[in-house]
């Protein structure tokens, strides 16, 4: 057993609610509270949670809230231990780009760029020395089995450019790892073959993983599942 | 990897909307160049072609006239100045000199200016700067030519080569042409070229120069043709007072050892001016009056430039607001990586200033190509001799200025992808 303090979690969310209108009777999102473990320098490696809820129910919200970038409407977001709405403008910014890691379903690389440098991006703006960013963007892109750094992304089956997606998320070592709907646009032979993979590379970043998807067959790949529904619902219940 | 990197890889994402940006700031980068150059090397031009002469006497109709023709050879002069007047006047005060000039030949299109030897051993066609001869020598007798240089260049003369003048003019060719006896050549008389200068970039760089003598006796020649059509030579022994006619005199006035400007001029422009006839002109204050006549026209021009400028400044606008709508995802997932939204908004302020840059820079390089272009029709059309350099300051300015209005220009799509959502541009799609 290591001896060394217990990081803070990965996420935690205390009292967070969020609605769009101010008018709007119900909240879009209502969770008392929510955490998700952080991965420890040995081991165990991050908590891995599935986030389950119909359409429209607000999971990409959630999302977006915890990566800073929507502000709540009450509650706090501690990513890693630190509040990310009580830092301001380019702080929040860049914050975020060192301690979460995004994964969309359409993966969002930025074209016109190499895998490389898809992945060198993130180093960049998550703060790494310049002089570190080629290194540690071939290294990573290895580690994933991409064969082609150099080659642009727009050049690269649908397989490799999630890996680069993938890589681009961890590329700074983020303490969490935010995938929305990460396979909802794949076959279920290539979905699994997906979520395997970010899976994997989470756990060997030891980055604690949040995937909110409404695929059911998601399900049997998390040892922890929540459902939107459910979390809103155990707060009515609360509340009442 | 660096914000260059971005920016560049969003510009050649883009290549043909960059490269075509870029060539309109270019283009109307360079107009405005050409424009401001031309301007001011027409000008330089002017002042360098009437020397260090401080008056003009002719018998043209008006001072500007008479400094266009006389000096700028745009037609020869209509009425002469008999030889006694110039006598007269040059005796009237204590001149530096007193140049006789006569003009109404011409060689290949290329006019010719009869003189004394005085032109090249007293005037100067810059001040301070005597006649520099590229080869041979001044004329030191009749029936012999000194070639300006760009005449030389159009012409092809050199020293040693031999030619006729035509009265007028209308094209003449060299000795042994098939057409060397077209009617108003001078055929019986043959000139032969005894140095070429070298170039003043004034307008005498495209005339030739011969002595008064052999061009009175050529006229003297038709004169006694048209009276007995069976005379067959004429020599300087046939000469009369009718014959001995000159179209202008550069007079310059004895000034201070290293001051160009006489303390007697109003007072001698004044005493000559009362002679009826004769148009005496200040070179200095005609050239002033000539470009206070075409300035308004000229700030037409630089003001259409500015116009156009302005709009190329509204391409970059137009080309950076058009590719917002794509943009917006990248913008989105580079704030998700880590961008703030000042660094997106300098990333695209950025690009908008490159735009500029590369476009002030591509302009420079099309206007100094136009410059030259200009300057051979100016040669050709008008004999205007200008320098096609441009103007350091001027360049700056304009560069700068294009500059500043590209990143004025980037304003607006820059406060675009300021403002642009990441929650709206990276929902999951369906």
């Amino acid at each position: 057993m290591s001896d060394t303090t217990k990081p803070p979690p990965a996420l935690k969310l205390q009292d967070l609610r969020f609605r769009y209108r101010s008018g709007d009777a119900a909240w879009t999102i209502d969770i008392p509270s929510f955490t998700i473990a952080a991965g420890e320098e040995v081991l165990p490696a991050g908590e891995q949670v599935l986030l389950t809820g119909g359409s429209g129910r607000g999971k990409s919200t959630l999302l977006f809230l915890i990566a800073g970038l929507m502000t709540p409407t009450s509650g706090r977001v501690l990513v890693a231990g630190q509040d990310i709405h009580a830092i301001d403008g380019a702080k929040r910014d860049q914050f975020r780009g060192r301690s979460i890691g995004m994964i969309f379903q359409t993966f969002n690389l930025l074209h016109g760029f190499t895998a490389a440098e898809n992945v060198m991006a993130a180093l960049m703006l998550g703060g790494t020395p310049q002089k570190q960013h080629r290194a540690e963007a071939i290294k990573l892109l290895e580690s994933l089995e991409l064969p082609h750094p150099d080659r642009r992304v727009e050049e690269l089956s649908v397989g490799q450019q999630q890996r680069v997606a993938v890589a681009r998320a961890l590329a700074c070592n983020p303490a969490l790892v935010l995938a929305d709907e990460p396979t909802a646009s794949l076959d279920p032979e290539n979905a699994a073959r997906a979520i395997e993979l970010i899976q994997t590379a989470c756990r060997k970043r030891n980055a604690a993983l949040l995937c909110v998807s409404h695929d059911p067959a998601m399900a049997e790949r998390f040892d922890r599942r929540e459902s939107l529904d459910a979390i809103s619902a155990r707060a009515a219940a609360t509340a009442a | 990897m660096s914000d260059w990197t971005i920016i560049f890889r969003s510009m050649t994402a883009r290549l043909f909307s960059t490269v075509t940006t870029i060539i309109t700031v270019a283009v109307a980068v360079a107009l405005l160049l050409v424009l401001l150059t031309m301007r001011g090397a027409a000008e330089k031009s002017f002042q360098r072609g009437s020397g260090d002469m401080h008056l003009l006497v002719s018998a043209d109709d008006s001072s500007l006239v008479s400094i266009l023709n006389g000096v700028f050879y745009a037609n020869p002069p209509r009425r002469p100045i008999p030889w006694a007047k110039y006598q007269e006047l040059s005796r009237s005060f204590p001149f530096a000199y007193a140049v006789p000039t006569q003009q109404g030949d011409s060689y290949a299109g290329l006019p010719v200016m009869a003189t004394s030897r005085e032109f090249f051993t007293a005037f100067k066609p810059n001040p301070g700067e005597p006649w520099q001869l590229a080869d041979g020598e001044f004329f030191d007798a009749p029936y012999e030519v000194v070639v300006g240089s760009a005449a030389a260049a159009a012409s092809g003369l050199k020293v040693g080569d031999t030619l006729f003048l035509t009265h007028g003019i209308q094209q003449s060719r060299q000795l042994g042409s098939a057409d060397a006896m077209a009617p108003h050549q001078h055929t019986e008389f043959t000139y032969t070229v005894v140095g070429v200068l070298e170039p003043t970039g004034g307008s005498h760089d495209r005339a030739l120069f011969t002595d008064l003598t052999s061009s009175w006796v050529i006229h003297a020649h038709d004169r006694r043709k048209r009276e007995d059509p069976a005379v067959i030579a004429t020599t300087e022994a046939d000469l009369i007072d009718a014959d001995r006619l000159i179209t202008g005199i550069y007079l310059r006035l004895i000034t201070r050892p290293g001051s160009d400007a006489p303390a007697n001029l109003p007072q001698v422009f004044d005493r000559l001016r009362r002679d009826p006839t004769i148009t005496v002109a200040q070179p200095a204050q005609e050239i002033d009056s000539l470009f206070k006549i075409v300035d308004p026209i000229n700030r037409l021009f630089v003001a259409i430039a500015v116009v156009v400028v302005i709009s190329s400044g509204i391409a970059i606008m137009l080309a950076l607001y058009n590719s917002m709508e794509q943009r917006r995802r990248q913008i989105a997932t580079l704030r998700v990586m880590g961008a703030s939204r000042g660094r997106i908004f300098g990333l695209v302020l950025t690009e908008s200033a490159i735009l500029g840059i590369a476009g002030a820079a591509a302009g420079v390089l099309f206007s100094l190509i136009g410059a030259v272009v200009a300057a051979g029709v100016l040669k050709t059309q008008l004999g205007l001799v200008i320098e096609p350099g441009a103007d350091p300051r001027t360049l700056v300015v304009v560069v700068i200025g294009t500059v500043a209005l590209a990143a004025v220009a980037g304003l607006i799509p820059s406060v675009m992808a300021y403002q642009t959502s990441v929650a709206k541009n990276l929902r999951p799609l369906g």
